[in-house]
């Protein structure tokens, strides 16, 4: 009896195990793939069968891109365009989100404007791409870092609010009114009371923002055609040529492009766990 | 420094909280805000210390009135009912934070902080983090966090609700003496009438955003003001009978005793430590049976049933009667209140 038992136990675990080795070879093996063309030869690359491990790896490509090409500078405008924006609408939309939470606004607007800004997230982007292009012509910010940064700020604000929105109204009123009656200004009782208790889920914001921008392609693609200004998605998808297909650049690229948000992701783990499960535990 | 509401309204939407209210508080007064869930005792509080708006009517700090003055000027010190210390602060910081916010510098801060620590025996946790106290120690905290900085005035909303009836008791106790000691204006929310009773020098009883009475607490035990009032304030509760009062004589269907009022109906009050209850037949005395008994250790309480009330008596510790046995009761007649009836209710609309 104890032996059966044990048995479905054991098959349980199995069967579990599988599933979640599925789920992870899906999810890594174009990972894969790409790390390996990156360090491949152009004929290894296209050999059939294809050469799964056993290759001569080479960083001919990384060089190709990153020496010869301007990979580097697109990585550059990536990294300036990324942060830039993920700190505008972390601070924009930070304020706006704590005034949405603690401000009650005649006619229920405080409710209308927060639906009204998640409204701006429900239509697909590529309506607005032609507009803004004429926009940022009109104005003369194509081929800028200031177009993408105003964009990607624009696009990541909804967001922003949203989620810290949530995160706002998880904080106790009474620690703020205690800090208004102690003597401290509104914004020292958001400062120094009520941003250290969201800070976990600040930074889970600051990571999706950050993941968002870095990754853009559409807006990029619209309004930045320069080697000045181009981001690295843009950069990559530009080795898509009518003669050839630099697969090796850009795998290259496309690794390096990998690795910010990865090791960004990792060092801010302890958060985003936190952060995303905020006020799901009492604590 | 003596508070003054004069004529103060508060309205959510077509809801009268607190309802033309006009309140003097002297300056180094301990009064107490008295009432049930709903009286608009705490809104009133928020007003004062403006974290809530006046819909109508004035409220002054001594001689300025502060209606339009921001909560971080006025000057005053809020315990709340949840103690909001800042959980992400040690002790130290959470008392020295209405310090920090009025720059005040490093030296005198901790001096400050260490003094008020001392007096309210918390030194040895000011390294700690909120979480990490009881609640006792954190409502010690917030006191702390209160009289660090010599406030206006102290406003404290239900402080020891949270705590076990034991400290409760305690911590009743330390705040008298503490606001002795200090000899601050404070004014406390509360719905327990034993707070109110024992702490303040004055109690305002409210209801449905009403004032109802503002006296001692004696005068508020011994002399309500209505029938509310008699009925809140006391425990176990007042004894009420419906009747009526004609030719000097209080007659109900059960009840016939004598009480110096002109005519009209309402209903008789007495309170339970003013009837006694005697096994054998006595002279002028009511019949009644009793219902239960509940011995406290100190004293018993005897419920009796007389016709179709039911009437409390407080009886000697040492008072025994079994359920359902024939006991008399004599009233202190000249303890007993009455209140007439006026339109549908017992209490000032």
């Amino acid at each position: 009896m104890r032996d059966r038992r044990k048995g479905i136990l054991r098959t349980r675990l199995l069967a579990q195990a599988g599933v979640l080795l599925l789920a992870l070879v899906a999810a890594l093996a174009p990972v894969y793939w790409m790390l390996t063309i990156s360090l491949k030869t152009e004929v290894d690359q296209f050999a059939i069968p294809p050469k799964w491990f056993s290759f001569t790896p080479t960083l001919q490509h990384y060089t190709d891109a990153f020496v010869t090409r301007s990979f580097g500078q697109y990585l550059l405008t990536s990294a300036i365009v990324a942060v830039v924006s993920t700190l505008f609408a972390l601070v924009i939309g930070t304020l706006a989100a704590y005034a949405l939470t603690r401000f009650r606004l005649p006619y229920h607007l405080d409710r209308k404007l927060s639906l009204w800004i998640l409204s701006t997230r429900m239509f697909p982007a590529i309506v607005t791409a032609v507009p803004l292009f004429l926009m940022m012509r009109d104005l003369r910010l194509l081929n800028t870092k200031a177009s993408l940064i105003v964009v990607y700020t624009a696009f990541n604000l909804p967001f922003v609010v949203w989620m810290m929105r949530g995160f706002f109204a998880e904080v106790p009123r009474d620690l703020e009114e205690a800090a208004l009656v102690d003597g401290d200004s509104r914004l020292g009782a958001l400062f120094r009371v009520v941003l250290p208790l969201v800070a976990p889920g600040l930074a889970a914001t600051a990571v999706f923002c950050l993941i968002v921008s870095w990754n853009e392609f559409l807006f990029a693609l619209v309004l930045t055609q320069t080697d000045a200004a181009m981001t690295l998605p843009v950069g990559i998808a530009g080795r898509v040529t009518q003669y050839e297909i630099k697969w090796g650049v850009m795998s290259a690229a496309g690794v390096v492009a990998m690795m910010p948000i990865l090791i960004f992701a990792l060092a801010m783990q302890r958060y985003l766990v936190r952060g995303l499960s905020l006020g799901a535990v009492k604590g | 420094m003596g508070i003054r509401f004069q004529n103060v309204s508060k309205t959510f939407g077509d809801v009268a909280v607190v309802d033309d209210l006009s309140l003097e508080i002297e300056d180094r007064e301990f009064v107490v805000l008295l009432g049930p869930s709903g009286c608009g005792k705490t809104t009133t509080l928020r007003m004062l210390a403006g974290l809530e708006s006046v819909t109508s009517g004035d409220i002054y700090i001594g001689d300025e009135r502060i209606n339009d003055v921001p909560t971080q000027q006025r000057d005053l010190a809020m315990v709340f009912q949840s103690y909001a210390l800042y959980p992400h602060m040690s002790i130290a910081e959470n008392i020295a934070y209405p310090l920090r916010v009025r720059r005040l510098e490093k030296n005198e801060r901790e001096n400050r902080v260490m003094r008020v620590a001392k007096l309210l025996e918390i030194e040895s946790l000011l390294n700690r983090k909120p979480r990490q106290l009881s609640g006792g120690e954190r409502q010690r905290v917030a006191l702390a966090r209160a009289i660090v900085r010599e406030p206006l005035a102290y406003l404290m909303d239900e402080p020891l609700s949270n705590l076990d009836a034991r400290l409760r008791v305690q911590m009743r106790g330390e705040l008298k003496r503490l606001q002795h000691q200090l000899g601050t204006t404070t004014i406390y929310v509360t719905h327990d009438q034993a707070e109110a009773m024992t702490l303040a020098s004055r109690v305002a009883v409210m209801k449905k955003g009403r004032l109802q009475q503002f006296d001692t607490p004696l005068n508020i035990y011994n002399h309500p003001a209505n029938r509310f009032v008699a009925e809140f304030v006391g425990s176990p509760s007042m004894n009420f009978i419906e009747g009526k009062i004609e030719r000097g004589t209080f007659v109900s269907d059960s009840i016939k005793i004598p009480i110096d009022r002109p005519d009209s109906t309402g209903s008789m009050g007495i309170r339970p430590e003013h009837v006694h209850v005697s096994t054998t037949p006595q002279d002028g005395a009511i019949p009644a049976s009793v219902y239960v008994t509940e011995l406290m250790g100190n004293e018993t309480f005897v419920f009796l049933s007389v016709g179709p009330h039911k009437i409390i008596a407080r009886a000697p510790a040492d008072f025994r009667a079994e359920v359902e046995s024939k006991v008399w009761l004599l009233l202190e007649t000249e303890k007993v209140h009455f209140f007439p009836k006026t339109k549908s209710t017992d209490y000032t609309e």
